[in-house]
């Protein structure tokens, strides 16, 4: 089985070797023959590549440690579930699952484009082919996740006990996803250089596959934080890591693209520069994985460091970007431009959009990207962290989030500001109450506070505005009110959802900020505790056996009004014998939207524990405003209008859905 | 041979995935004209549904119409240049087919044949653990009695057999646990009580504790006459720089011990070396290897042997230096040897690998102090 596998990938590398050249040649050449080679081969390359990533995850739920990765990354005693997650829970694994998602995607684009010009989809294929042989070569080459070893050891060194957690099965996955599915619009893009002409129907192709990458991007972004916020003990959210920025460049660029394209697609305008924009976005997610992948940078993503591996991945986003990007400075000048538009409109309100996006993006670019550059030529070690993000990213984000709510309120071509600020008198209001309530009542001290909610309510409340004037609330009967919201096009909610998630985010972020309080004690069994009007008392620390590991409990009961305990808290530290690594198990209960968090600290020697408490107000928020805004994509994705542009099918469905549309 | 049965199929399924569309008929294609056009109605007809619902002014309405428009007539001008045809394959097309038909097979066996070990079976651990106790290695075997002990942890027989095994495997953490287990569940015993104690001076790097030392002397208690016990316990004299009790209690065994006994050689090496150290040299006694391999080889031999393994570790950390288990070793060995100054070198050489202020240098440094050993720097 196992050889198998590896069989099966060497085999999806010569097939990706064929889908790159041969489809090129038939563009090239007009010859349909050729061209049709490049659907059934990428659609091959994925089920082999899958069958690839089964044995080695079989593998791993075998604990066959003639595997080396296995035996590096696993041990016979975990929990299944982290056998399992433990196969991308390592350099080897992951990089399968990277190609294993590219070669997925590029199967869609074959399944699912019959109805794209042969020509467009078979340089599509390519280019995808091209990138996934890149990455064959390099797994195969450099990270081989099939090396075998001869006599098998009988036991593995157990994964990275920070990794033996859920957010593993989800975290890696979704991120790549997101990632990875940025490669198609990269693909797209590149694509209608070599062609020389940007088909109508690019637009049309491109904005769905940027919904999906940035709808797992985003989830992967929230998981991580999340993640990182439980697992790692600081009771933190966002460390502006350099690996945390490395996701959220991509994120965006990513979400500058998701606007331009809908220009593009509506009005035929922004091409040349969605073009140049989707191929930065994926340039940033193969920094990312450059800069995650190479050892350039040090921190629990680095499974291993390898300088080989550095330069070969250097190599490939040399070729790649470098390639794309002087492929389009000698074909941008052939293709033509599209549609015009007068500055105040929403093609206009969508570029400025864009300029405020891409310039936060080239901040934090600069910023994690500085201190290597220092550290090469100098030796110097900086680290640039919150307090430049703070400066530079904060202030960027201030205006781009109070102009949110007036673009989906702008009319096509030719807007009316006055008109739109007219509707969004109420949202208005809303928010300068919150800001009120928040400045008087709450917290006098603080202008970021008070600015903050206020902001986060206008966002929120001019997204629900959005809605509410397009179903013509006030100005028609109830009955036509409901009738007309019912029928509005999926993407109107998509728009709304996903400002809405940004809103909720941000308030989150500004609460937990703002209003959150913290306390470090040393504390005895039985000792009770206050923070923020809830008392917790230490119960006392236990001793448990995992199966992997062993623990010392603490445990907190929360005390209600009434003096008797309403809940439990524990948390734990946590002993991994194999790696002799100790973690931290925070405690977390939740309460409404907001959180109780405790860290177990060291215990001394006259019994007492050292405990840091947090109280998070409204912090769930951060991260279910990030799954609201993948509802918003999911939404998004659904409109009917994604779903035309095949020359027979499309009549037969617009002439279905028009009905619905009309009021 | 099922592999290369498999291998086979997956490179013809793969072949076929190149040969079958090349092979195929061209079916024919739109241009992409064609998909143009249909882009372009559908913007039209979204547009008139955008005007009714007042999203976009009429007038701008009329122009964006206009615009579309435009596209079309464009559109109808280049759409005449010609579609995409089957037209007969020119000479580099069938270059470039024939090329990728054999690339499959040929790329794929070709590397496979360079990285690949296809004679390997997959061994998942279960199987592994499951066949004929005959064909198993050591390893196998303990692991196949761990499993068992995990899901019998109160089978004492078991951690009584298992405990010395660990012990002669060097195991000895895992050998003090066993022991212990034996203990509780089995009862005492001289033999259990002795062999623990050797499971924590070996933990410890061959240095009798207080622990052992306690562990021995439970056993003497049930049986005066154990030679493990009485030997240790002399030894932790020794190392505890009191030699002449050390002597004296050696000698004394060498009286009691009955001729066959295999630890009379041990003794007497035991006594040979005490000798060499009484006359100057700094004092550390021969730890457990010392022991095995003296009682099977002339003096001369088992110095030769034991400087041939510490130079061979000394090589291998050399060449992998990050395996702190590795470094200890070595740094015990050599004090067990006597060569404080190589001890002393190796141990800046472990901590210069890890980074000063590492926690496997601290680690290091905390070992050595436990053998009586300082860092120069």
């Amino acid at each position: 089985m196992v050889e198998t596998g590896h069989f099966a990938l060497v085999l999806a590398f010569a097939l990706s070797l064929v889908q790159t050249i041969v489809p090129l040649f038939g563009a090239r050449l007009n010859n349909q023959r050729l061209m049709a080679v490049g659907g059934p081969v990428t659609i091959t390359g994925f089920a082999l590549t899958a069958l690839s990533f089964v044995a080695l995850a079989s593998a791993y739920a075998n604990s066959d440690f003639s595997v080396a990765s296995v035996w590096e990354n696993s041990h016979s005693l975990q929990p299944m579930i982290y056998k399992i997650t433990g196969t991308w829970g390592n350099h080897e694994g992951s990089m399968l699952l990277w190609v294993l998602i590219l070669t997925f995607f590029g199967a869609l684009v074959a399944a699912f484009g019959s109805n794209l010009p042969a020509t467009l989809r078979a340089n599509v294929l390519a280019v995808q082919g091209a990138i996934g042989a890149a990455f064959f070569l390099f797994i195969l080459a450099t990270s081989n996740p099939f090396i075998r070893l001869n006599p098998a050891p009988i036991e593995g060194r157990d994964l990275n006990p920070v990794l033996q957690d859920l957010g593993l099965a989800i975290h890696p996955p979704l991120l790549y996803l997101g990632y990875v599915g940025f490669s198609i619009c990269f693909s797209f893009s590149v694509a209608a250089l070599i062609e020389g002409r940007i088909d109508a129907s690019w637009a049309r192709w491109v904005r769905p596959w940027t919904l999906v990458a940035w709808m797992f991007l985003t989830g992967g972004i929230a998981m991580g934080s999340y993640w990182a916020y439980y697992e790692l003990g600081w009771g933190g959210f966002w460390f502006w890591d350099p690996v945390e920025n490395a996701s959220f460049m991509p994120w965006l660029a990513g979400t500058a693209l998701l606007h331009s394209a809908i220009v593009m697609e509506k009005r035929s305008a922004l091409k040349i520069w969605t073009l140049l924009l989707a191929i930065l976005t994926f340039s940033l997610s193969l920094l990312g994985t450059f800069l995650v992948r190479s050892g350039v940078l040090t921190s629990v993503h680095a499974f291993a460091t390898d300088p080989t591996r550095g330069v070969f991945i250097l190599c490939i986003l040399t070729l790649f970007i470098g390639g794309s990007l002087a492929l389009f400075a000698m074909r941008a000048s052939r293709l033509t431009a599209g549609g015009l538009f007068h500055p105040i409109s929403r093609e206009g309100a969508l570029v400025l959009n864009n300029l405020f996006l891409t310039t936060a993006t080239a901040t934090v670019l600069v910023g994690t990207l500085y201190p290597l550059a220092l550290e090469a030529l100098t030796g110097d070690k900086i680290s640039v962290g919150a307090p430049f993000f703070d400066l530079t990213f904060g202030p960027l984000m201030l205006p781009l989030l109070a102009l949110v709510p007036f673009g989906p309120l702008l009319a096509w071509k030719r807007g009316d500001v006055f008109a739109a600020s007219q509707r969004l008198m109420a949202a208005f209001a809303v928010a300068l109450a919150a800001m009120l309530v928040t400045g008087l009542f709450i917290d006098g001290a603080s202008v970021f506070a008070a600015l903050g909610i206020g902001l986060a309510v206008w966002l929120v409340v001019g997204a629900l505005t959005d809605l509410a004037v397009k179903s013509g609330v006030g100005s028609v009967a109830p009955a036509v009110m409901f009738r007309r919201f019912a029928g509005l096009p999926r993407s109107v909610f998509g728009t709304a959802l996903a400002h809405l998630g940004l809103g909720l985010t941000l308030l989150g972020i500004v609460a937990t900020l703002s209003f959150g309080t913290e306390k470090i004690l040393s504390m005895r069994a039985g000792e009770t505790v206050e923070l923020s009007g809830h008392t917790l008392r230490f119960v006392g620390l236990y001793p448990a056996q995992g199966p992997n590991y062993s623990e010392d409990r603490g445990r907190f009961e929360l005390i209600g009004v009434s003096g008797s305990p309403v809940g439990e808290i524990s948390s734990a530290k946590r002993f991994y014998p194999v790696r002799q690594t100790t973690t931290t198990e925070s405690g977390i209960k939740t309460l409404g939207l907001s959180q109780l968090y405790i860290s177990l600290g060291d215990e001394a020697k006259d019994g007492s524990v050292v405990v840091r408490l947090w109280w998070k107000p409204l912090v769930t928020l951060i991260w279910g405003g990030g799954l609201v805004m993948m509802a918003g994509a999911a939404m998004s994705l659904m409109d009917r209008r994604l779903r035309v542009g095949a020359p027979s099918r499309r009549r037969k469905q617009a002439s279905a859905a028009a009905p619905a549309v009309l009021p | 041979m099922l592999f290369w049965v498999i291998a086979a199929i997956l490179t013809l399924g793969a072949s076929l995935a190149v040969l079958l569309p090349l092979a195929g008929g061209a079916k024919g294609a739109s241009s992409s004209g064609e998909h143009d056009l249909e882009v372009y109605r559908d913007q039209l007809s979204e547009l008139d549904r955008d005007a009714a619902r007042g999203l976009i002014q009429p007038a701008e309405a009329a122009e964006a119409r206009a615009e579309i428009a435009r596209r079309i007539l464009r559109l109808d001008n280049a759409d005449t240049a010609g579609k995409a045809s089957a037209r007969p394959a020119s000479v580099t097309a069938r270059l470039v087919a024939t090329v990728a038909v054999l690339a499959v097979p040929l790329v794929s066996w070709g590397v496979y044949s360079r990285i690949g070990s296809p004679d390997l079976p997959a061994q998942p651990l279960s199987e592994r653990l499951a066949k004929n106790p005959a064909d198993s290695s050591v390893d196998e075997l303990v692991a196949r009695a761990e499993a068992h002990l995990a899901a019998n942890p109160s089978d004492g027989r078991g951690w009584d057999v298992l405990a010395p095994v660990y012990l002669r495997m060097q195991r000895f953490s895992d050998a003090v646990t066993a022991y212990r287990n034996a203990i509780r569940l089995d009862g005492d015993s001289a033999v259990r009580q002795a062999g623990l104690g050797e499971a924590i001076a070996g933990a410890a790097g061959g240095i009798v504790s207080a622990d052992a030392q306690d562990a021995f002397e439970a056993a003497l208690k049930l049986d005066p006459a154990n030679a493990k016990a009485s030997f240790y316990l002399a030894m932790a004299l020794a190392q505890e720089g009191r030699n002449k009790d050390a002597v004296t209690a050696w000698q004394a065994m060498l009286g009691t011990l009955p001729p066959d006994s295999p630890w009379r050689g041990a003794v007497e090496q035991a006594l040979a070396k005490s000798g060499e150290v009484a006359s100057g040299a700094p004092a550390k006694g021969p730890d457990a290897a010392d022991v095995d391999a003296a009682s099977s080889l002339s003096p001369q031999d088992r110095e030769a042997m034991i400087n041939t393994m510490v130079a061979g570790l000394d090589e291998k950390l050399r060449q992998n230096p990050r395996d702190p288990e590795g470094w200890m070793r070595l740094v015990r060995s050599y004090v067990v040897l006597g060569k404080a100054d190589q001890a002393r070198e190796a141990l800046g050489r472990a901590i210069a690998v890890f980074g000063a202020g590492s926690d496997e240098a601290k680690k290091f440094t905390a070992f050595a102090a436990s053998l009586g050993l300082t860092a120069t720097e």
